[in-house]
Protein backbone atom coordinates (compact mmCIF):
# COMPACT_ATOMS: atom_id res chain seq x y z
CA UNK A 1 0.00 0.00 0.00
CA UNK A 2 3.02 2.27 0.26
CA UNK A 3 2.71 2.68 -3.49
CA UNK A 4 -0.72 4.13 -3.20
CA UNK A 5 0.64 6.41 -0.53
CA UNK A 6 3.53 7.57 -2.69
CA UNK A 7 1.34 8.13 -5.70
CA UNK A 8 -1.22 9.91 -3.60
CA UNK A 9 1.18 12.38 -2.00
CA UNK A 10 2.26 13.36 -5.45
CA UNK A 11 -1.32 13.72 -6.64
CA UNK A 12 -2.88 15.74 -3.87
CA UNK A 13 -3.51 16.10 -0.19
CA UNK A 14 -7.02 14.65 -0.11
CA UNK A 15 -5.81 11.44 -1.67
CA UNK A 16 -2.90 11.37 0.76
CA UNK A 17 -5.31 11.62 3.67
CA UNK A 18 -7.35 8.73 2.28
CA UNK A 19 -4.23 6.67 1.72
CA UNK A 20 -3.04 7.26 5.27
CA UNK A 21 -6.46 6.28 6.58
CA UNK A 22 -6.39 3.11 4.47
CA UNK A 23 -2.92 2.16 5.65
CA UNK A 24 -3.78 2.85 9.29
CA UNK A 25 -7.00 0.89 9.02
CA UNK A 26 -5.31 -2.15 7.54
CA UNK A 27 -2.47 -1.89 10.02
CA UNK A 28 -4.84 -1.85 12.97
CA UNK A 29 -6.89 -4.64 11.40
CA UNK A 30 -3.86 -6.86 11.01
CA UNK A 31 -3.02 -6.21 14.67
CA UNK A 32 -6.10 -8.14 15.75
CA UNK A 33 -5.58 -10.94 13.28
CA UNK A 34 -1.94 -11.20 14.31
CA UNK A 35 -2.94 -11.75 17.93
CA UNK A 36 -5.53 -14.28 16.83
CA UNK A 37 -3.14 -16.28 14.67
CA UNK A 38 -0.54 -16.24 17.43
CA UNK A 39 -3.14 -17.60 19.80
CA UNK A 40 -4.06 -20.43 17.43
CA UNK A 41 -0.50 -21.59 16.87
CA UNK A 42 0.39 -21.13 20.53
CA UNK A 43 -2.53 -23.30 21.59
CA UNK A 44 -1.60 -25.85 18.93
CA UNK A 45 1.94 -26.09 20.27
CA UNK A 46 0.64 -26.55 23.80
CA UNK A 47 -1.86 -29.16 22.71
CA UNK A 48 0.70 -31.17 20.76
CA UNK A 49 3.20 -30.90 23.62
CA UNK A 50 0.62 -32.40 25.98
CA UNK A 51 -0.75 -35.02 23.63
CA UNK A 52 1.50 -35.59 20.61
CA UNK A 53 -0.69 -38.41 19.31
CA UNK A 54 -3.52 -35.96 18.56
CA UNK A 55 -1.40 -33.96 16.11
CA UNK A 56 -3.10 -35.25 12.96
CA UNK A 57 -6.59 -34.53 14.21
CA UNK A 58 -5.68 -31.10 15.50
CA UNK A 59 -3.95 -30.03 12.32
CA UNK A 60 -7.17 -29.76 10.34
CA UNK A 61 -8.79 -27.61 13.01
CA UNK A 62 -5.64 -25.52 13.26
CA UNK A 63 -5.59 -24.63 9.56
CA UNK A 64 -9.32 -24.00 9.58
CA UNK A 65 -8.90 -21.55 12.45
CA UNK A 66 -5.86 -19.99 10.82
CA UNK A 67 -7.68 -19.29 7.56
CA UNK A 68 -10.79 -18.01 9.32
CA UNK A 69 -8.72 -15.60 11.42
CA UNK A 70 -6.46 -14.52 8.60
CA UNK A 71 -9.44 -13.70 6.39
CA UNK A 72 -10.43 -10.93 8.81
CA UNK A 73 -7.52 -8.80 7.63
CA UNK A 74 -8.64 -9.20 4.08
CA UNK A 75 -12.17 -8.12 4.88
CA UNK A 76 -10.57 -4.99 6.30
CA UNK A 77 -8.40 -4.61 3.21
CA UNK A 78 -11.33 -4.96 0.82
CA UNK A 79 -13.41 -2.58 2.92
CA UNK A 80 -10.55 -0.10 2.97
CA UNK A 81 -9.97 -0.37 -0.77
CA UNK A 82 -13.69 0.08 -1.41
CA UNK A 83 -13.71 3.18 0.77
CA UNK A 84 -10.58 4.44 -0.95
CA UNK A 85 -12.00 4.00 -4.44
CA UNK A 86 -15.62 5.00 -3.81
CA UNK A 87 -15.46 7.88 -1.34
CA UNK B 1 34.98 -18.85 -9.63
CA UNK B 2 31.77 -20.17 -11.12
CA UNK B 3 29.78 -18.69 -8.29
CA UNK B 4 31.40 -15.31 -8.76
CA UNK B 5 30.69 -15.44 -12.48
CA UNK B 6 27.05 -16.31 -11.87
CA UNK B 7 26.63 -13.43 -9.47
CA UNK B 8 28.25 -11.09 -11.96
CA UNK B 9 25.88 -12.23 -14.70
CA UNK B 10 22.92 -11.91 -12.35
CA UNK B 11 23.98 -8.40 -11.41
CA UNK B 12 24.38 -7.57 -15.08
CA UNK B 13 20.80 -8.71 -15.62
CA UNK B 14 19.73 -5.94 -13.27
CA UNK B 15 20.61 -3.34 -15.88
CA UNK B 16 18.14 -4.90 -18.33
CA UNK B 17 15.00 -3.24 -16.97
CA UNK B 18 16.52 0.20 -17.55
CA UNK B 19 14.80 0.25 -20.95
CA UNK B 20 11.48 -0.23 -19.21
CA UNK B 21 12.42 2.45 -16.71
CA UNK B 22 13.10 4.88 -19.53
CA UNK B 23 9.63 4.29 -20.97
CA UNK B 24 8.28 6.35 -18.10
CA UNK B 25 4.93 4.61 -17.97
CA UNK B 26 3.22 5.00 -14.64
CA UNK B 27 3.29 1.76 -12.69
CA UNK B 28 -0.08 0.56 -11.54
CA UNK B 29 -0.50 -2.94 -10.17
CA UNK B 30 -4.28 -2.75 -10.65
CA UNK B 31 -3.84 -3.03 -14.42
CA UNK B 32 -2.86 -6.65 -14.07
CA UNK B 33 -6.28 -7.46 -12.68
CA UNK B 34 -8.27 -6.07 -15.60
CA UNK B 35 -9.73 -8.98 -17.51
CA UNK B 36 -10.31 -7.27 -20.86
CA UNK B 37 -12.58 -8.75 -23.50
CA UNK B 38 -11.14 -11.23 -25.96
CA UNK B 39 -14.17 -12.71 -27.71
CA UNK B 40 -17.22 -10.52 -27.04
CA UNK B 41 -20.44 -12.47 -26.45
CA UNK B 42 -23.38 -10.33 -25.34
CA UNK B 43 -26.80 -11.87 -24.75
CA UNK B 44 -29.00 -8.87 -24.09
CA UNK B 45 -27.89 -7.46 -20.75
CA UNK B 46 -25.76 -10.54 -20.07
CA UNK B 47 -22.05 -10.23 -20.73
CA UNK B 48 -20.70 -13.71 -21.47
CA UNK B 49 -17.51 -12.58 -23.15
CA UNK B 50 -14.45 -14.76 -23.12
CA UNK B 51 -11.85 -12.81 -21.17
CA UNK B 52 -8.68 -13.49 -19.26
CA UNK B 53 -10.48 -14.93 -16.22
CA UNK B 54 -12.52 -17.26 -18.44
CA UNK B 55 -9.38 -18.43 -20.21
CA UNK B 56 -7.80 -19.22 -16.84
CA UNK B 57 -10.95 -21.06 -15.79
CA UNK B 58 -10.86 -23.18 -18.96
CA UNK B 59 -7.18 -23.91 -18.39
CA UNK B 60 -7.86 -24.74 -14.74
CA UNK B 61 -10.65 -27.12 -15.73
CA UNK B 62 -8.42 -28.91 -18.20
CA UNK B 63 -5.58 -29.21 -15.70
CA UNK B 64 -7.97 -30.49 -13.01
CA UNK B 65 -9.38 -33.14 -15.34
CA UNK B 66 -5.85 -34.07 -16.37
CA UNK B 67 -4.73 -34.31 -12.76
CA UNK B 68 -7.70 -36.48 -11.90
CA UNK B 69 -7.04 -38.82 -14.80
CA UNK B 70 -3.31 -38.98 -14.13
CA UNK B 71 -3.46 -39.45 -10.37
CA UNK B 72 -6.60 -41.51 -9.85
CA UNK B 73 -6.52 -43.95 -12.75
CA UNK B 74 -3.93 -46.34 -11.42
CA UNK B 75 -3.77 -50.01 -12.28
CA UNK B 76 -4.32 -51.78 -9.01
CA UNK B 77 -2.11 -54.78 -8.38
CA UNK B 78 0.09 -54.33 -11.40
CA UNK B 79 3.11 -53.78 -9.21
CA UNK B 80 4.02 -54.88 -5.74
CA UNK B 81 4.74 -51.42 -4.41
CA UNK B 82 2.65 -48.36 -5.11
CA UNK B 83 4.57 -45.88 -7.21
CA UNK B 84 4.88 -42.18 -6.58
CA UNK B 85 1.92 -41.19 -8.74
CA UNK B 86 -0.36 -43.50 -6.81
CA UNK B 87 0.98 -42.23 -3.49
CA UNK B 88 0.21 -38.62 -4.44
CA UNK B 89 -3.25 -39.58 -5.66
CA UNK B 90 -3.98 -41.44 -2.44
CA UNK B 91 -2.75 -38.50 -0.37
CA UNK B 92 -5.08 -36.10 -2.18
CA UNK B 93 -7.96 -38.52 -1.80
CA UNK B 94 -7.25 -39.05 1.87
CA UNK B 95 -7.13 -35.31 2.62
CA UNK B 96 -10.38 -34.84 0.73
CA UNK B 97 -12.00 -37.70 2.61
CA UNK B 98 -10.74 -37.47 6.19
CA UNK B 99 -10.00 -33.76 6.52
CA UNK B 100 -12.76 -32.28 4.38
CA UNK B 101 -15.72 -34.60 3.84
CA UNK B 102 -15.77 -36.53 7.12
CA UNK B 103 -15.25 -33.36 9.19
CA UNK B 104 -18.32 -31.66 7.81
CA UNK B 105 -20.69 -34.08 6.18
CA UNK B 106 -22.83 -36.61 8.08
CA UNK B 107 -22.14 -40.18 7.00
CA UNK B 108 -25.44 -40.57 5.16
CA UNK B 109 -24.56 -37.67 2.84
CA UNK B 110 -20.91 -38.45 2.14
CA UNK B 111 -21.68 -40.63 -0.88
CA UNK B 112 -23.60 -37.83 -2.52
CA UNK B 113 -21.50 -34.81 -1.58
CA UNK B 114 -17.95 -36.15 -1.37
CA UNK B 115 -17.44 -35.75 -5.15
CA UNK B 116 -18.57 -32.14 -4.95
CA UNK B 117 -16.32 -31.04 -2.10
CA UNK B 118 -13.36 -33.03 -3.40
CA UNK B 119 -13.57 -31.57 -6.89
CA UNK B 120 -14.11 -28.12 -5.38
CA UNK B 121 -10.90 -28.53 -3.40
CA UNK B 122 -8.90 -29.80 -6.38
CA UNK B 123 -10.31 -27.19 -8.77
CA UNK B 124 -9.60 -24.24 -6.50
CA UNK B 125 -6.16 -25.59 -5.74
CA UNK B 126 -5.38 -25.87 -9.46
CA UNK B 127 -6.75 -22.38 -10.15
CA UNK B 128 -4.61 -21.00 -7.35
CA UNK B 129 -1.46 -22.82 -8.32
CA UNK B 130 -1.59 -21.93 -12.03
CA UNK B 131 -1.98 -18.32 -10.98
CA UNK B 132 1.60 -18.41 -9.72
CA UNK B 133 2.99 -19.78 -12.97
CA UNK B 134 3.83 -17.01 -15.46
CA UNK B 135 1.65 -17.73 -18.48
CA UNK B 136 1.40 -15.89 -21.81
CA UNK B 137 -2.24 -14.96 -21.24
CA UNK B 138 -1.93 -11.29 -20.38
CA UNK B 139 -3.54 -8.36 -22.18
CA UNK B 140 -0.23 -6.61 -22.76
CA UNK B 141 1.77 -7.35 -25.90
CA UNK B 142 5.41 -7.19 -26.73
CA UNK B 143 7.23 -7.41 -30.01
CA UNK B 144 9.47 -10.41 -30.73
CA UNK B 145 11.02 -10.32 -34.22
CA UNK B 146 7.93 -8.68 -35.63
CA UNK B 147 5.46 -11.04 -33.95
CA UNK B 148 3.10 -9.64 -31.33
CA UNK B 149 3.16 -11.93 -28.32
CA UNK B 150 1.39 -11.59 -24.98
CA UNK B 151 3.74 -10.96 -22.10
CA UNK B 152 4.19 -13.55 -19.39
CA UNK B 153 2.12 -12.56 -16.39
CA UNK B 154 0.70 -13.81 -13.13
CA UNK B 155 -3.06 -13.76 -12.86
CA UNK B 156 -5.47 -15.72 -10.72
CA UNK B 157 -8.99 -16.45 -11.86
CA UNK B 158 -9.80 -16.63 -8.15
CA UNK B 159 -8.66 -13.02 -7.71
CA UNK B 160 -11.81 -12.01 -9.56
CA UNK B 161 -14.82 -11.71 -7.26
CA UNK B 162 -17.20 -13.07 -9.92
CA UNK B 163 -15.45 -16.43 -9.97
CA UNK B 164 -15.36 -16.92 -6.21
CA UNK B 165 -18.91 -15.62 -5.84
CA UNK B 166 -20.12 -18.16 -8.40
CA UNK B 167 -18.36 -20.96 -6.52
CA UNK B 168 -19.77 -19.76 -3.19
CA UNK B 169 -23.23 -19.42 -4.73
CA UNK B 170 -23.14 -23.09 -5.76
CA UNK B 171 -22.45 -24.09 -2.16
CA UNK B 172 -25.18 -21.71 -0.98
CA UNK B 173 -27.78 -23.24 -3.31
CA UNK B 174 -26.78 -26.83 -2.50
CA UNK B 175 -26.85 -26.09 1.23
CA UNK B 176 -30.45 -24.90 1.25
CA UNK B 177 -31.57 -27.44 -1.33
CA UNK B 178 -30.24 -30.31 0.77
CA UNK B 179 -31.52 -28.78 3.98
CA UNK B 180 -35.02 -28.54 2.55
CA UNK B 181 -34.88 -31.98 1.01
CA UNK B 182 -33.74 -33.82 4.14
CA UNK B 183 -35.67 -31.88 6.78
CA UNK B 184 -38.65 -30.28 5.05
CA UNK B 185 -39.20 -26.53 5.09
CA UNK B 186 -40.65 -26.13 8.60
CA UNK B 187 -38.03 -28.14 10.44
CA UNK B 188 -35.21 -26.71 8.35
CA UNK B 189 -36.04 -23.04 8.86
CA UNK B 190 -36.71 -23.69 12.53
CA UNK B 191 -33.21 -25.13 12.85
CA UNK B 192 -31.76 -21.74 11.92
CA UNK B 193 -33.01 -20.21 15.15
CA UNK B 194 -30.85 -20.98 18.19
CA UNK B 195 -32.36 -21.73 21.58
CA UNK B 196 -32.93 -18.34 23.13
CA UNK B 197 -35.74 -16.78 25.20
CA UNK B 198 -38.76 -15.89 23.06
CA UNK B 199 -38.30 -12.19 23.80
CA UNK B 200 -35.03 -12.24 21.88
CA UNK B 201 -36.64 -13.54 18.67
CA UNK B 202 -37.18 -10.16 16.93
CA UNK B 203 -33.47 -9.51 17.33
CA UNK B 204 -32.19 -13.00 16.60
CA UNK B 205 -34.27 -13.98 13.56
CA UNK B 206 -33.16 -11.14 11.25
CA UNK B 207 -29.58 -11.69 12.36
CA UNK B 208 -29.71 -15.41 11.59
CA UNK B 209 -31.24 -14.78 8.16
CA UNK B 210 -28.58 -12.16 7.48
CA UNK B 211 -26.00 -14.65 8.71
CA UNK B 212 -26.99 -17.15 6.04
CA UNK B 213 -26.27 -14.54 3.38
CA UNK B 214 -23.09 -13.42 5.09
CA UNK B 215 -21.79 -16.95 4.56
CA UNK B 216 -21.98 -16.25 0.84
CA UNK B 217 -19.96 -13.08 1.31
CA UNK B 218 -17.41 -14.51 3.69
CA UNK B 219 -16.82 -17.63 1.60
CA UNK B 220 -16.26 -15.69 -1.61
CA UNK B 221 -14.43 -12.68 -0.21
CA UNK B 222 -12.01 -14.84 1.79
CA UNK B 223 -10.68 -16.58 -1.31
CA UNK B 224 -10.89 -13.52 -3.54
CA UNK B 225 -9.13 -11.17 -1.13
CA UNK B 226 -6.43 -13.70 -0.27
CA UNK B 227 -5.47 -14.22 -3.88
CA UNK B 228 -5.81 -10.54 -4.79
CA UNK B 229 -3.70 -9.42 -1.86
CA UNK B 230 -1.08 -12.10 -2.53
CA UNK B 231 -0.65 -11.10 -6.15
CA UNK B 232 -0.81 -7.41 -5.36
CA UNK B 233 1.90 -7.79 -2.73
CA UNK B 234 4.28 -9.54 -5.12
CA UNK B 235 3.60 -7.06 -7.93
CA UNK B 236 3.97 -4.11 -5.60
CA UNK B 237 7.33 -5.26 -4.31
CA UNK B 238 8.67 -5.81 -7.81
CA UNK B 239 7.09 -2.54 -8.91
CA UNK B 240 8.96 -0.60 -6.24
CA UNK B 241 12.01 -0.79 -8.51
CA UNK B 242 10.13 1.09 -11.19
CA UNK B 243 8.33 3.49 -8.89
CA UNK B 244 11.49 4.57 -7.11
CA UNK B 245 13.52 4.25 -10.32
CA UNK B 246 16.40 2.73 -8.42
CA UNK B 247 18.01 -0.53 -9.46
CA UNK B 248 20.07 -0.98 -6.31
CA UNK B 249 17.04 -1.83 -4.21
CA UNK B 250 16.31 -4.69 -6.64
CA UNK B 251 18.07 -7.42 -4.61
CA UNK B 252 16.02 -6.53 -1.54
CA UNK B 253 12.64 -6.18 -3.17
CA UNK B 254 13.11 -9.25 -5.34
CA UNK B 255 14.14 -11.16 -2.23
CA UNK B 256 11.05 -9.97 -0.40
CA UNK B 257 8.85 -10.74 -3.40
CA UNK B 258 10.35 -14.24 -3.61
CA UNK B 259 9.64 -14.81 0.07
CA UNK B 260 6.02 -13.79 -0.36
CA UNK B 261 5.79 -15.90 -3.51
CA UNK B 262 7.01 -18.96 -1.63
CA UNK B 263 4.67 -18.24 1.28
CA UNK B 264 1.73 -17.99 -1.12
CA UNK B 265 2.61 -21.09 -3.13
CA UNK B 266 3.49 -23.31 -0.18
CA UNK B 267 0.86 -22.28 2.36
CA UNK B 268 -1.88 -19.94 1.15
CA UNK B 269 -2.76 -21.76 -2.07
CA UNK B 270 -3.44 -25.08 -0.37
CA UNK B 271 -5.01 -23.58 2.75
CA UNK B 272 -7.52 -21.56 0.78
CA UNK B 273 -8.53 -24.51 -1.39
CA UNK B 274 -8.85 -26.68 1.73
CA UNK B 275 -10.84 -24.05 3.64
CA UNK B 276 -13.27 -23.44 0.82
CA UNK B 277 -14.00 -27.14 0.47
CA UNK B 278 -14.10 -27.77 4.23
CA UNK B 279 -16.49 -24.89 4.89
CA UNK B 280 -18.70 -26.01 2.00
CA UNK B 281 -18.82 -29.47 3.54
CA UNK B 282 -19.60 -28.03 6.98
CA UNK B 283 -22.37 -25.79 5.62
CA UNK B 284 -23.98 -28.61 3.66
CA UNK B 285 -23.52 -31.00 6.60
CA UNK B 286 -25.15 -28.71 9.15
CA UNK B 287 -28.05 -28.09 6.78
CA UNK B 288 -28.63 -31.83 6.39
CA UNK B 289 -28.26 -32.59 10.08
CA UNK B 290 -29.01 -29.53 12.20
CA UNK B 291 -27.48 -29.63 15.65
CA UNK B 292 -30.75 -29.46 17.54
Amino acid sequence: MSLTLLAATAAGNTDAGKAIALALGIGLGSLGAGIGIGNIFGSMIQAVARQPELRGELQGIQWLGFALTEAVVFYGLIGGLLAFVLV
Amino acid sequence: MLRRLTSLVLFGLLTLPSAALAAGEEFNPEHDFEVGEWIPIHLGPLDLSINKAVAYLFLGTLVTIGLGLALMRVKVGSKNEPDRKQAVGEMVYEIAQTQVAEQGLPSKAIGRWFPYVASLMLFIWVLNIISFVPLPLSNERFDLFGVELPTLALYAATSSISVTLALAFMTFVFTHFEGLRYNGPVKYFKSWIPEVPKAMYPLIIPLEILGQFMRLVSLSVRLYANMLAGHMLILTFIGLIFVLGNLYIAPFVIGAATLFYLFEVVIVVSIQAFIFAALSAIYIGTAIEPEH
